[in-house]
């Protein structure tokens, strides 16, 4: 273990429920925690399906990517999971409207249920990420 | 960022979301998770899971050498699958495609993918 290597945690982002920080950081890169669209104040997800689960989670990879000297824009790689595949073009209308040139690459693909707990309602998507810092 | 670290060829099947296909950072080229969609006319290739998953690596393959690297220097494959009786046959073809050294593999069978898709693989390379 070297020094070089880095757990963040963000206050800008919904406290993690486990044992986890919200990103690692190590060199030119930090990988990101999946995210859901929690709110951050609150740790509650948002209302509005999946279209403001996205939204939201992407804000939260956003403030964490903040965090450690990177930037949506830098994002090389996302990882989706999502539970309805009804939901994908919701997904990919907020993907498209939060992420510009130069986009990263993508994998997504369905589950059968994501954590659902502190919140009531179902978490529908979630998202990852390895970035870029500097 | 200096050059645009992007790249989306002709040579495998348009992107159908808010994503490329592949992006360079620190020497390696991470590859968009690919299905067995024909590069020429978007549409899924016939013939089934093995059409299919010989079709998606045919496109990893293909972006690949565009970013200057190859199936052989992939060093993490991952492929999600939808129907647990395809696991013979993913693990056949992949053992038909991919040849010493074999890149570390991660696996798995998902409740849908993108479409019907049956199967997709992605890949981290690098470019040395």
């Amino acid at each position: 273990m070297t020094t070089a290597h880095r757990g963040v945690v963000s206050r800008r982002g919904p406290k993690p429920t486990g044992s986890y920080p919200h990103a690692h950081a190590h060199g030119s890169m930090v990988w990101v925690t999946a995210q859901a669209g929690r709110d951050p104040s609150s740790g509650e997800l948002v209302e509005g399906g999946m279209a403001g689960q996205m939204d939201r989670a992407i804000s939260n990879l956003e403030a964490i990517l903040e965090e450690c000297g990177s930037s949506l824009d830098r994002v090389i790689r996302t990882q989706i999971m999502y539970t309805d595949a009804a939901d994908v073009e919701a997904m990919d209308q907020v993907y498209a409207r939060r992420f510009s040139a130069p986009l990263p690459v993508r994998t997504s693909w369905g589950v059968k249920f994501l954590a659902a707990e502190p919140g009531t309602e179902l978490v529908r998507v979630q998202i990852d990420c390895v970035a870029q810092v500097g | 960022m200096s050059a645009d670290p992007t790249i989306t060829i002709k040579e495998a099947p348009e992107p159908r979301g808010p994503y490329v296909h592949a992006r360079q950072h620190g020497g390696l080229v991470y590859v968009t998770a690919q299905i067995g969609r024909d590069p020429k006319s978007g549409d899924f290739v016939k013939g089934g899971f093995e059409a299919e998953f010989n079709q998606a690596i045919d496109n990893v393959e293909a972006i690949l050498k565009a970013a200057g690297s190859s199936l052989e220097r992939v060093v993490k494959a991952q492929i999600e699958f939808v129907e647990e009786k395809d696991l013979d046959a993913m693990n056949r073809i992949y053992g038909e495609r991919f040849h010493d050294p074999l890149p570390a593999r991660t696996s798995f069978g998902a409740a849908f993918l993108w479409k019907g898709a049956k199967v997709q693989i992605d890949c981290i390379a690098t470019l040395d």
